[in-house]
């Protein structure tokens, strides 16, 4: 085996100690999961929403719940709040681009639905103003981090919040795309599981 | 009583579905899943340095190369595919640091080109009409597919080597018809059965692309 150019080297190694990071936070991520379950069980819908970057992966997202890779899983209701162009530049030219997913939310969110919001550093005003309003409307939030979990962390703007360790949003993209796997995984197995999601076991 | 779980789920967790309810037992053996695939994932993104290393190297700079020359990206795939090329035309056209900004476009995002497309010809040729409409010699195809058995991928890579253009594949499992087709120049495949942890690693694959491709620019690499 030839050695390894130190460039790659590098570029590898500083994504170890983030992705290993993600198992501290394995306890965190099934009880979100459990909620989520729970809410999907009762007939919510996830809504999922970013910037940049993090806008892709709402839309990445919404694939594995409506459209899950293992064959026989149930579709689940999920939408974007980053596809429609008309609507973001709309809201954002008429209210304010801060307000571009609050506004979605309070136009096409039930109390009964989930809010998924991701930020890179959690600094994000529009999807602070997203979640803010999601919980004001009595959805279950949760929150995708990097960095040092920002104002969204600190403030406890979300009722669940996942960070990645790294302050590079390349790195923290790859822990986040880990994270939303494992939240639609997670979904399934507990739908899977008879009795956990109805009233008398919820906690 | 109980149902059993099955698939590749229940394979990942055998014992689930076999006890009455328990939230806590089910929650605990959730998170430890959890951990278990956090070891996966570096492992696997592990397993690619000494493979691909030399390959992101070589790729890399054949991309600064090409934006050099004044060539622009166009990134192409489906389902979570489509995600990631729309990540990847964001990251080259807007970068997160002082990283230098260069041309980049996914051909995923217009939904009237697309639906024209499939409605009129056939879904398999909603990324190479595109390519053939904008892309010139010197010019970069980025195509991703976790088969690597996508056709409209396939056939978007043929337009763009038809056109001389730079042509990179990013698949998973064995690479499938990627793998064998003519028209990739820089083949990097994910070998794992997983598509979760094959998209994972995608992600750092085009990732590391964008840092080496932008250390080249700057004659750094």
């Amino acid at each position: 085996m030839s050695s390894v150019n130190p460039a790659v080297g590098r570029a590898f190694a500083r994504r170890v100690a983030p992705a290993q990071a993600l198992a501290a936070d394995a306890a965190r991520i099934a009880q979100a999961c459990y909620e989520m379950a729970v809410r999907f069980h009762r007939g919510g819908k996830l809504i999922v929403f970013g910037n940049g970057g993090p806008a892709t992966d709402a839309q990445h997202v919404v694939v594995e719940f409506v459209h899950p890779v293992i064959v026989g899983k149930r579709a689940l209701p999920a939408i974007s709040l980053t596809n429609d162009a008309a609507t973001l530049t709309g809201i954002a030219q008429a209210e304010g681009f801060d307000e571009v997913f609050a506004a979605q939310l309070s136009l096409l969110a039930a109390p009964a639905d989930i809010a998924l919001g991701l930020s890179v550093d959690g600094r994000c005003v529009n999807v602070r103003r997203g979640l803010a309003t999601a919980r004001d409307l009595g959805l279950l939030t949760v929150g995708l981090l990097g960095g040092d979990g920002g104002d969204i962390a600190r403030d406890g703007i979300a009722d669940h919040v996942v960070v990645a360790r790294s302050d590079d949003p390349c790195i923290v993209k790859e822990v986040h795309v880990t994270i939303y796997h494992i939240l639609w995984e997670l979904v399934h197995v507990l739908f899977e599981q008879p009795g956990v999601l109805e009233p008398e076991a919820v906690r | 009583m109980s149902a059993e779980v099955d698939g590749a789920i229940g394979s990942l967790y055998p014992f689930l579905g076999t006890r009455p309810t328990d939230v806590d037992a089910v929650l605990a053996e959730v998170a430890r899943s959890t951990a278990a695939k956090a070891a996966e994932i570096v492992a696997l993104r592990e397993s690619l340095v000494a493979e691909h290393g030399p390959r992101l190297i070589d790729c890399a700079r054949r991309c600064a190369a090409a934006f050099q020359a004044g060539g622009t990206l166009f990134a192409f795939g489906n389902g979570g595919s489509s995600t990631d090329a729309q990540d990847v035309a964001q990251l080259f056209l807007h970068p997160p640091t002082t990283a230098r900004p260069l041309p980049a476009i996914s051909l995923t995002h217009d939904v009237a080109l697309i639906t024209a497309l499939s409605n009129d010809v056939g879904f398999e040729v909603v990324f190479a009409r595109q390519v053939a409409a904008f892309g010139r010699a010197g010019d970069i195809a980025v195509g991703l597919s976790t088969s690597g058995g996508s056709n409209n991928v396939l056939r978007a890579f043929e337009e763009a080597a038809r056109r001389g253009m730079l042509t990179v594949g990013i698949a998973g499992y064995d690479g499938g018809r990627m793998a064998e087709s003519e028209f990739v120049d820089h083949l990097f495949v994910v070998p794992s059965a997983s598509v979760h942890r094959v998209q994972e690693a995608q992600t750092t694959v085009y990732h590391v692309l964008w840092e080496l491709t932008q250390q080249a620019l700057t004659g750094d690499l």
